[in-house]
This record gives structure tokens, sequence and C-alpha cells, in this order.
């Protein structure tokens, strides 16, 4: 009896642990919901037209609705949507969290009442009530890429400062500290980082920001900003003060935006990955969830279409937590930028 | 004018037909007991304190500073919760905090003579600096679950403890507003503040009573923020003075004073949160939202002050 008993528990764990490969089905119905931080801004606008690509092929019977609250509402308003989405019994929202894990109740809610959380772009720090996160690069390494963007621009050594998005964004603050422990290394020890300034995403504000940051460090070679806004703003910054010869931008942007600064030799590198791919992954991701192709366990593969398989797997970066990571970065320059800014 | 209070609060009535009509017809979830329950629960802390703002904006003042009190509220609780005291604690220091607070702005107002306007502005930056500095880039979890509860779960049926504090705020602030000396003293002074200190009103006593319930009701709704979300951060409540004053403004309060009734808030509240809600429903995004309660304030403003123009021309 007690042999059964533990044959039947012991099937049961690996009936639980078998994981998922299973091709989704096209035409089935997902209402799924894309999530922004707040509404305006490219990255999120790329996202969505990844999602509508990814929408169209799979030939989904349900919705793709883009809904998110405005810049200075963007906390209350996440909590919100995401609390509306529950009530409409939407199968999945797909969240880039700038709540931190404010969202996390409603996200619980939300899992118990059958609508999944699927975040993308910046996750819910505690992990709770999410199901999966797409990560679009490995956190750690965009320290490596942007430590590494800084020793070739300086030429190996020199003063810089970092122009940030808001003091509580949980991504940039990640990305900070891994660039604040790849620094430690013996190859980046003449590189001084001076400041840490924050431009709260807002243009004009990170454009201000850039100038207080030229005018307080006299010896600043480099202004590295981690946010699509701040480096556009700094660069703008630098070539309205025709500083560009002596300060240079670099850091995370989209090719679109930095082209000009790119050419100019104002910002001569920067990284990004491709937002569009992010939003199209995220679909595919939670499509298969909505369809149940996946249940969104640990080693689940989901087979993203023009972008090939992708595995469910545990964040190195939070604890019990799950992700998909997208990667690799792409670092732009003066030979690749106009190709990518089409 | 007690006609006028009338036309405007029909007014009212009518368009919360309107919107709920509206939402019914378009929104099949709208009617949902869970929904209804959302509708409130999500803005509850800023309809708990549009009560208290109501009277102090008939007194002739405003209080800009409420959502940097719960806001720093909410941190201050995260904090000594953080360093390993008892959340009962917590609970009554975040109180006695919101009260000093609260006399802080009355200390200014009254004692020194400045304008609310300017005093409510200044706290509004420091008392939300304050709690920035406190918690830096931190998010706080980890509170006990009872007090997750409170402000989450259900306490009679699905509304849950927040509820039962606004409604009793409502009762209790209009009795003391409609049927009592003191609030005879709040429309009095409201209406001429120099009038009421020479007809031997304690006029900064009752300004002084206001501002410090404000900071009291705003620490308290600072904590039902941080039991609601299970976590607090430094941003908490960010901005949410302005979504206060337009509820109490739309309701029919004039910002000069003396003028508006709590009936009319809690009217206005209710075509609010009936919109927020049915246009999010109706999947309407976040800028049009805006524009819309943008659209509301402005009307709201203007109308009353035009019709005042035009009564007092005719007359």
């Amino acid at each position: 009896m007690l042999k059964i008993r533990a044959i039947v528990a012991f099937a049961a764990v690996l009936i639980s642990s078998v994981s998922v490969t299973a091709d989704v089905q096209k035409g089935g119905t997902a209402n799924l919901v894309l999530l922004p931080k707040f509404l305006g801004i490219l990255p999120f606008d790329q996202a969505r037209r990844g999602a509508e690509e990814a929408h169209k092929e799979l030939q989904n019977k349900g919705s793709l609705d883009y809904i998110g609250p405005t810049p200075e509402n963007s906390v209350a308003g996440q909590i919100e949507m995401l609390t509306t989405a529950t009530t409409q019994k939407k199968n999945v929202v797909m969240l880039s969290n700038n709540a931190g894990d404010q969202i996390a109740a409603a996200a619980e809610a939300a899992q118990a009442a059958g609508t999944k959380v699927v975040t993308w772009d910046s996750p819910i720090p505690s992990g709770k009530g999410e199901t999966v996160f797409v990560a679009q690069v490995d956190f750690g390494s965009i320290g490596v890429v942007m430590a590494d963007m800084a020793h070739s621009i300086m030429g190996g050594s020199g003063d810089f400062a970092i122009l940030s998005a808001t003091p509580d964004a949980a991504n940039q603050n990640a990305w900070i500290a891994a660039m604040k422990e790849t620094l430690k290394g013996d190859k980046y020890k003449n590189l001084k980082l001076v400041d840490t300034v924050y431009g709260d995403d807002q243009a004009e504000k990170s454009y201000n920001a850039a100038l207080a940051l030229v005018d307080k460090h006299k010896n600043m070679k480099l202004i590295m900003a981690p946010t699509s806004v701040g480096i556009v703003a700094a660069s703008k910054a630098l070539q309205d003060e025709k500083l560009c010869d002596k300060i240079k931008v670099s850091g995370l942007g989209v090719p679109a935006e930095m082209v000009s600064y790119t050419m100019n030799g104002c910002a001569p590198e920067f990284a990004l990955w491709s937002f569009v791919d992010l939003g199209y992954l995220t679909y595919y991701t939670s499509y298969a969830l909505a369809t149940s192709a996946i249940k969104g366990n640990i080693g689940d593969e989901v087979n993203a279409g023009r972008m090939g398989k992708f595995k469910i797997e545990a964040d190195p970066g939070r604890k019990n937590t799950k992700r998909i990571l997208m990667g690799p970065f792409t670092v732009y320059n003066k030979k690749n930028v106009e190709a990518a800014a089409k | 004018m007690s006609k006028f209070l009338r036309s405007w609060e029909s007014l009212l009535i009518l368009i919360l037909g309107i919107t709920t009509a509206v939402n019914i017809s378009l929104a099949p979830e709208f009617l949902t007991l869970q929904n209804q329950v959302n509708l409130f629960q999500l803005s509850i802390e800023k309809i708990i304190i549009a009560t208290i703002m109501t009277l102090i904006i008939i007194n002739g003042e405003i209080d800009l500073s409420v959502a940097s009190i719960m806001g720093l509220s909410a941190c201050t609780f995260g904090t000594i919760i953080d360093v390993g005291m008892p959340a009962s604690l917590a609970i009554l220091l975040c109180l006695g905090l919101g009260i000093m607070l609260g006399a802080i702005n009355a200390f200014w107002i009254t004692i020194i003579g400045i304008p609310s306007l300017v005093v409510t502005l200044a706290s509004l930056i420091g008392y939300r600096g304050f709690a920035r500095v406190l918690l830096e880039d931190r998010g706080i979890t980890g509170f006990p679950d009872w007090f997750i509860a409170l402000g989450r779960d259900g306490l009679i049926g699905s509304l849950p403890l927040s509820f039962f504090a606004f409604a009793l705020l409502v009762a209790t602030l209009s009795i003391v507003l409609h049927r009592t000396g003191f609030g005879r003293e709040v429309f009095t002074i409201g209406n001429s503040a120099e009038v009421a200190h020479y007809s031997g009103l304690r006029v900064a006593r009752v300004k002084s009573i206001l501002f410090i319930l404000s900071g009291g009701i705003s620490a308290m709704a600072g904590l039902f923020y941080a039991a609601r979300l299970a976590s607090v951060r430094g941003d908490a409540a960010f901005g949410f003075e302005l979504d206060i004053i337009t509820m109490v403004l739309l309701g029919g309060v004039s910002i000069f004073g003396g003028k508006g009734s709590m009936l009319g808030v809690v009217l206005s509240i209710l075509i609010v949160l009936n919109l927020r809600n049915g246009m999010a429903l109706m999947n309407i995004t976040g800028h049009i939202q805006t524009a819309v309660i943008g659209i509301l304030l402005i009307a709201s403003v203007l109308i009353p002050n035009m019709l005042e123009r035009l009564r007092s021309v005719s007359t």
C-alpha cells in the first residue's frame, strides 16, 4: 500500500514537473492587454508593433488592447488598469511594470481570478503575482556593455557621470548596480564615476540635468545615460552647447532617435535591444499561456515564430521567479546606426 | 444662494445619471459587485481626503500637502516595520506624525499669516522630500498579514475597513459642516475672514483645527494605501492632491470659499469614479481619461463663476 502511494506520489511529481514543448496553435482565442509603463515614448510603441505583428501571425480571434496611463499617473494608473483587465476577465496582461511591488497585490488578485500577468521590460521585483518575466537582456550583461562602451569612448581613463531615469526605476537601478560591479574589474580601474543624477525620463529635466553635470564636473569626459529619454536629452544638450568635442554621450538609446548624434560624433556608441522583438516574444509567450500550449513552468519552451525557441528558466536576478531571456545586445555606432534607424 | 446650490446639485445628479446609464449600456462588467467594490477601493484614499478638503476649501483655504503627508506617513510606516517594530505601534506613530505635519502647516498659516497656498505648496515638496530621503529608491514589503487584510479584504461583505472610514467621515463632517456652530464659522470665515475676525470668531482656531484634522486624515489615508498595496515606495500617492481637489471643486465648492456642500462633493466623487471606471472598462487610454477629467474641472470652476457674474449683472 505504502509502495503504491509512493509510486503515485512519484508519478505526480513527474507529471507536474514535465516541461511542455508544444507548438502554439494558430487561430485560437486569447484576449490580451499590452500595458506599458506609460504612453508616449518610442520604445513602447515599438513593442506594440511587435505585439501586433505576432497578433496577426497567430490569427488570434481574441483581442489585443494597448492601454496605458499618463506619465504623471503611472503607478496608480497601472494598478487601476490591471484591476480593470481582471474585471474584464482578460486572459493575460502584458505588463512593463513601473510600480515596483506596489502592483503585486493587484497582480495576485488577477492571478486568483484567472488573469495571468506576463511582465516584460521591467518585472515585479518580488515576483508576486507574476507568471513569467520576458527579459530583454541579461541584467548583469548590461553592466559590462555599458562599462565597455565607457572604456572605449574615453580611451581607457577619465571621469564620467550617469544620467538615469527616476530614482526608483527598478531596471535602471539594477543596470547601474551591475555597471558599478563591472567597474571594480582591473580593466576599468582608470574610469572614475563621479556623479549619478536623475532626469525622471522627462526630456527637459534630463536636458537640464546634463547641463548641470557639465557645470559641476570640469574634467568629465562622458555622460552615460541608461535611458532612451536621457540619452537623447544629454546628446542634444551637449550639441546645443557645442561641447561634443570635449564630452561624449553613451548609454541605452533608440537608433531612430540617436542616428544624428551618432553620425555627428556626440554619441559615438550606444546600445539597445529591439523593443519590436521584445513585444513580439512577449506576445507569443502570453498567447501560448492563454491557449494552454504551455503552463509557465521552468523548462517550458515557447516557439516564437521568426525568433525561434525560448525556454523558461529560473531568473538569476530575483529569488523564486521565472524568466525568458531574449538577448542579445546590439551596440550601435557610425557603421550600423543608419540601417537600424529606418 | 441656496437656490443656486440646489441647481448645481441637481445638475450633478443629472450628470451622474447619464454616466451611470452610459456605463451600464456600454460596459457589461460595470454593475458586477466586484467592479463596484474595485471602483471605490482603487480611489478610496483620495475620496477619504476629499471629505476634509471640502471643509478647508469652504473655509477659503487649500491644502496641497495632503498627498505628500500620505506618502510620508506610508513611508514612515514602512521604515518602522523594517526596523522590526510592531505594526500597531507604527500605526499610532504615523497618525501622530500626520497630526504634527498638519499642525506645522497650521502654525505657518494662522500664527505667521502666510497664505495656505504658499505654505502647503512648500510642504507638498518638503514632506515628499522627507519620504524620498527615508526610502531612497527602496520599496518596503513584508507587512503583517492582518494589516494587509485590513486594506484589502472585506470587513462586512466585500467592503473593506477604508470604505467605512469614508462613510463615517462623510456623515460626521456633513453634520459638523451643515448642522453645528463650528460649521457656520467655517462658512462665515470662508466668506470673509476679516468680517469673521471683527465679529469675534476665533478664525485662527477654526483654521488650525481644519489643517490638523487634514494632516491626521491624510496620514490615515496613507496607511490605508500602504495596506491596500502591501508595499510602500518614495513615490507613494504622488500627485493625488490634484484628483482630490478636482473632486471637491466639481462638487460645487467655491475656490474662493464660503460656498459648497458635502452632498455636492459626494455626488461629484461618484461621477468621477464612475467616469474613470467606465472609461477604463471601455479600454479608453490614460491620455483621454485625463483630458475628460480636465474638461470637467474647467467646466466646474468656470460655469459657477460665470453664472455668478450673470446674476450680479442682472440684479
